[in-house]
């Protein structure tokens, strides 16, 4: 190994070090200098969080091996605001409400300012086009590019200063006013520590061995390999579990590492920490498991059917959990009924990919305490759990939650801090778990990929007379939140609409994909999509505009739902007139338009994206003016 | 991770073919790295352990630029983003920047290389097809017996295969070398999932120049990727449309005509749609930035390719 040395100007300081040759710039300024404005979102050049100017050129700092920033001049976000004064840009992304989680802010924050240097002038879809290498998963990215228009103008004298102040603010008036968000500054500059951007003295570094095989025995663990490499510190498996091992949003049938099988591809086996995450790495090559394959479930039709494997014994029908819901008398309800539609809807799985990987840092206070710190959207019942998985009281169990880098329900789950916790109490040193993109998507919970088969009753003049809904639901090979998600898919999927006879069961099944789990909405989007689709049906079918065949259902101020919820009031109507007028909607039943569409192309709406924007200015430019 | 012992950056080409010969079979080239910092991930190749890594874009020559009225030569590591920065590159090499701005982001373009891109030889890559359409020529070079030697060929007889090109062990590409073409309108067409960032499921690089009276073809080049395992050019459209005059009907009929060439195992169907759609679309921007007016193309025929 030959070291690297790195003398570069960084934040216009000289630096001087000595580097790994394997380091990515993104490693060198955050692991080694401490400049955690840059982050590391995906590792693979997609999403920008980790932008970095590297001789005044914005450069995406994970694909930059170290060795090229020898002789460079670096600036990171954390140069942008000298002292104390955010600059223009970070002023005018807290003025616009730009940043949510603010994961990708630091991003956004340089690749504006990279567009801003780029060309003071550029127009909304210049700007568009220069912060495109840059994903954004909470803001949304109208807020963004307000923002970097707002301090064009500002710039440009074409707007005064006091636009990026503070805005007015009614007098005591908070519900209902556009307030500036506290931490917004802190996001702005890159200043914030999510948990992957904290350090202890002394800490180790944990990878984590994971499952290859969607179902197997696991024969034996051999750590001992592992165990007697240099460097490493310390390895733990289920063996290493003190209490009653086992975690969930419902039921706790999921072990800190897989015992005695492995359900999913991507499940932990087993764990490493070392100083060195590269020799965790390579440690983890070293555990030596022997697996005895067994036949695997891939879809709901194999997980019901006859003599199916059983993936967990106190669910031998591999059922996780059924919700039926009955209401008046469904097959009156369909006798009685002019129309009859029904149809047969499938959703997959979605992946959250929020921009922060999950992290954590877990270490043993001077008091004992057990103490975790990740973005965990669920600490106070991770702290239940975790109490009782290593046997100590709930006093001595502490979880802090870090700033959470985005988690839309797929960080509810405990899949890492177990770990954490249980290799900061065998080598009583602080260690950090930093997931891949990768291990972040292989090994977290998904949307539940859904069946839905929904048979509805109609009257000719719209009313929803019988309701027949059932979805089945692949939950994967552990429970998460799929009870809640069944609960709330069954208690929402008839819609907000009056209803006299009701059938709903919706199920959620295991199977060894990776499990599924809370993503936001919780299920209701899987059934309501089939409700809204077959209602748009039965609109074209009844000669109806389906605006009005949803107001003629439509549950008003007092109405009962189907669970005997009362409402004291209802925002359906609301919401309709809204969204008709928002979308410019022509009324008339859906089969009813013509040639040309009036609803194209009005306020709101816009063309389709495109890129190219930046030509009207590159001609403009004057050849001699170009840098050789 | 792509993990190393050792990350060279030689100063000259002699320099660079001396750490290859004293490294030969454990070491690897890095221009831009955009191609092979991303592929040593997992789901892709995993952890990768590659002795010893040679960076050549501080080579000068990899960096070198000359245009003439015939002939445009640029280094191998040229970053994609130079096409950008000013008119005068793009107006020697009309294919070049449009295929630009859709490539990657702005800031892959910095660090990703003409070259990288070439050698790296993607069925999707997407600087090959506007290359081929600009007669392309590839220079290798090597070390034999304490001399550089150096030999050319043509850009679509270099790429060979998916990830297969002509380029020996020992050799380096050092640069490359393309028909200046000021005065061409050029154009580049891409399907892919999404506007930035995005690997192309086709694409198609036109390059067209109008006759003296503006209203016929003097020269058509097209290539396309993303249909077959190579990029190739459409000598046949290529050859229908030369010389002739500009009709809606005459573009219908050339963008017919390379449906047939579609071989790709997947999506079969969709990618011959959208091949005769983009033949035309291509056709129609090339042709509008070589300057003809809408009396020659109507508006409307555009509108609905555009
Ligand atoms: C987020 C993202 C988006 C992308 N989008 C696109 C896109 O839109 N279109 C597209 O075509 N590609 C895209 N790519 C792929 C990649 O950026 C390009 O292929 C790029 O041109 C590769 O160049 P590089 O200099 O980074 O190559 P490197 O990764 O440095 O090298 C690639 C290969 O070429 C070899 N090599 C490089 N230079 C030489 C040389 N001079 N002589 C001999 N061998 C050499 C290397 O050894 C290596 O095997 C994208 C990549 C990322 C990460
Ligand atoms: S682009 Fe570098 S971390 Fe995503
Ligand atoms: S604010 Fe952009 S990812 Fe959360």
């Amino acid at each position: 190994m030959s070291e690297l040395r790195i003398e570069a100007t960084i934040n216009g300081r000289k630096v001087k070090r000595t580097a790994q040759p394997h380091q990515r710039l993104l490693d060198f300024l955050r692991d080694d200098l401490h400049l955690t404005g840059a982050k590391e979102g995906c590792g693979a050049g997609e999403c920008g969080t980790c932008s970095v100017f590297v001789d005044g050129v914005l450069k995406k700092s994970c694909l930059v091996p170290v060795g090229k920033a020898q002789g460079t001049n670096i600036e990171t976000v954390e140069s942008l605001a000298m002292g104390n004064d955010l600059s223009v840009l970070q002023q005018a992304f807290h003025k616009a409400g730009a940043s949510q989680c603010g994961y990708c802010i630091p991003g956004m924050v340089m690749a504006a300012t990279a567009a801003m240097r780029a060309n003071p002038f550029a127009g909304r879809e210049e700007i568009k086009e220069r912060l495109g290498g840059n994903i954004c998963r909470c803001t949304g990215y109208q807020k963004i590019i307000d923002a970097v228009e707002l301090a064009r103008d500002v710039q440009n004298g074409r707007l005064p200063i006091s636009a990026l102040a503070e805005l007015d603010q009614e007098d005591g008036k908070f519900i209902g006013a556009n307030i500036r968000r506290l931490d917004a500054p802190s996001k702005v500059s890159g200043a914030l520590k999510y948990a992957a951007d904290m350090t202890m003295p002394n800490m180790l570094h944990l990878q984590v061995l994971r499952s290859p095989h969607p179902h197997a025995r696991i024969v034996s663990i051999d750590t001992s390999q592992a165990e007697a490499m240099d460097g490493v510190e310390g390895v733990i498996t289920c063996a290493d579990v003190p209490g009653e091992d086992g975690f969930g949003v419902f039921v706790h049938d999921q072990p800190i590492m897989a015992r005695d099988k492995v359900r999913y591809v991507g499940e932990a086996v087993a764990a490493v920490a070392s100083e060195d995450p590269v020799i965790a790495r390579r440690a983890l090559e070293k555990i030596k498991v022997v697996y005895e394959p067994l036949p695997a479930l891939f879809d709901i039709d194999a997980a019901m059917a006859k003599d199916a494997p059983v993936l967990h014994d106190y669910a031998p029908d591999n059922v996780t959990k059924h919700i039926p819901i009955r209401v008046g008398d469904i097959e009156q309800g369909f006798a009685e009924s002019d129309l009859v539609i029904e149809e047969t809807y499938s959703t997959q799985a979605i992946e959250h990919a929020y921009l922060e990987p999950e992290a954590g840092l877990a270490y043993v206070d001077p008091d004992g305490v057990v103490t975790v710190i990740s973005p965990s959207q669920n600490i106070t019942h991770h702290r239940h759990m975790l109490s009782k998985i290593i046997a100590q009281p709930i006093n001595k169990v502490r979880f802090i939650m870090s700033p959470v880098g985005g988690g839309f329900g797929g960080k509810e789950d405990m899949i890492y801090q177990g770990m954490l916790a249980l290799m900061a109490m065998k080598t009583r040193r602080p260690v950090r778990l930093v997931f891949t993109r990768e291990e972040s998507i292989a090994s977290t919970a998904k949307r539940h990929p859904s069946r839905t088969v929904l048979k509805m009753g109609l009257m000719s003049d719209g009313r929803i007379r019988a309701l027949q809904l059932n979805m089945i639901c692949d939950g994967g090979a552990y429970g998460l939140s799929s009870e809640g998600v069944m609960r709330k898919a069954a208690i929402l999927g008839a819609g907000p609409y009056n209803i006299p006879h009701l059938r709903v069961d919706t199920l959620a099944l295991y199977t060894n994909n990776t499990p599924s789990g809370a993503f936001r909405s919780f299920g209701a989007l899987q059934t309501q999509f089939a409700t809204e689709t077959t209602l748009d049906m039965a609109a074209e079918r009844l000669g109806l505009d389906p605006f009005e065949i949803r107001r003629v259902n439509a549950m008003r101020n007092g109405a009962t739902t189907h669970t005997k919820q009362k409402l004291k009031s209802v925002s359906l109507l609301r919401v309709l007139e809204a969204a008709a007028k928002g979308s410019n909607w022509e009324a008339g039943i859906p089969t009813s338009r013509g040639d040309t569409r009036t609803d194209m192309g009005g306020e709101g709406l816009r063309p389709a994206c495109t890129l190219g924007a930046r030509f009207e200015t590159i001609e403009a430019t004057e050849p001699q003016s170009e840098v050789a | 991770m792509l993990h190393c012992d050792t990350y060279l950056t030689p100063a000259s080409l002699d320099e660079a073919f001396d750490a290859m010969a004293a490294h030969q079979g454990r070491c690897r080239i890095v221009a831009g790295a955009t191609d092979l910092l991303p592929w040593a991930r997992e789901g892709r190749a995993g952890d990768v352990s590659i002795p010893v890594l040679i960076d050549i874009t501080r080579i000068p020559e990899m960096n070198e630029r000359r245009i003439d009225d015939k002939r445009v030569r640029l280094g191998a590591a040229t970053p994609i983003q130079r096409f950008l920065d000013g008119p005068s590159l793009g107006r020697a090499l009309p294919g070049m920047p449009r295929c630009a701005v859709w490539f990657a982001d702005d800031q892959i373009r910095e660090s990703a290389t003409v070259g990288g891109n070439i050698v790296n030889a993607s069925p999707a890559g997407d600087c090959i097809p506007p290359l081929i359409a600009h007669e392309a020529e590839v220079e290798l070079a090597a070390k034999r017996d304490g001399k550089i030697v150096r030999r050319r060929m043509k850009l679509d007889q270099f790429v060979r295969g998916p990830s297969r090109t002509a380029i020996e062990e020992g050799e380096l590409l050092t640069a490359f070398e393309c028909d200046a073409l000021a005065g061409y309108g050029g154009s580049f067409e891409k399907v892919g999932h999404r506007r930035s960032l995005v690997i192309s499921v086709a694409c198609i690089a036109a390059l067209v120049k109008l006759d003296d009276s503006g209203r016929g073809f003097e020269d058509v080049r097209l290539a396309i990727a993303g249909v077959g395992p190579v990029p190739q050019r459409l000598s046949d459209v290529e050859e229908f449309l030369r010389a002739a005059p500009i009709s809606q009907e005459r573009l219908e009929q050339a963008a017919e005509m390379p449906v047939a060439r579609v071989q790709s195992r997947t999506r079969q169907a969709y990618r011959r749609e959208v091949l005769r759609g983009f033949v035309m679309r291509g056709l129609i921007n090339a042709l509008r930035r070589a300057g003809a007016g809408p009396e020659i193309l109507a508006p409307e025929l555009e509108a609905s390719y555009v």
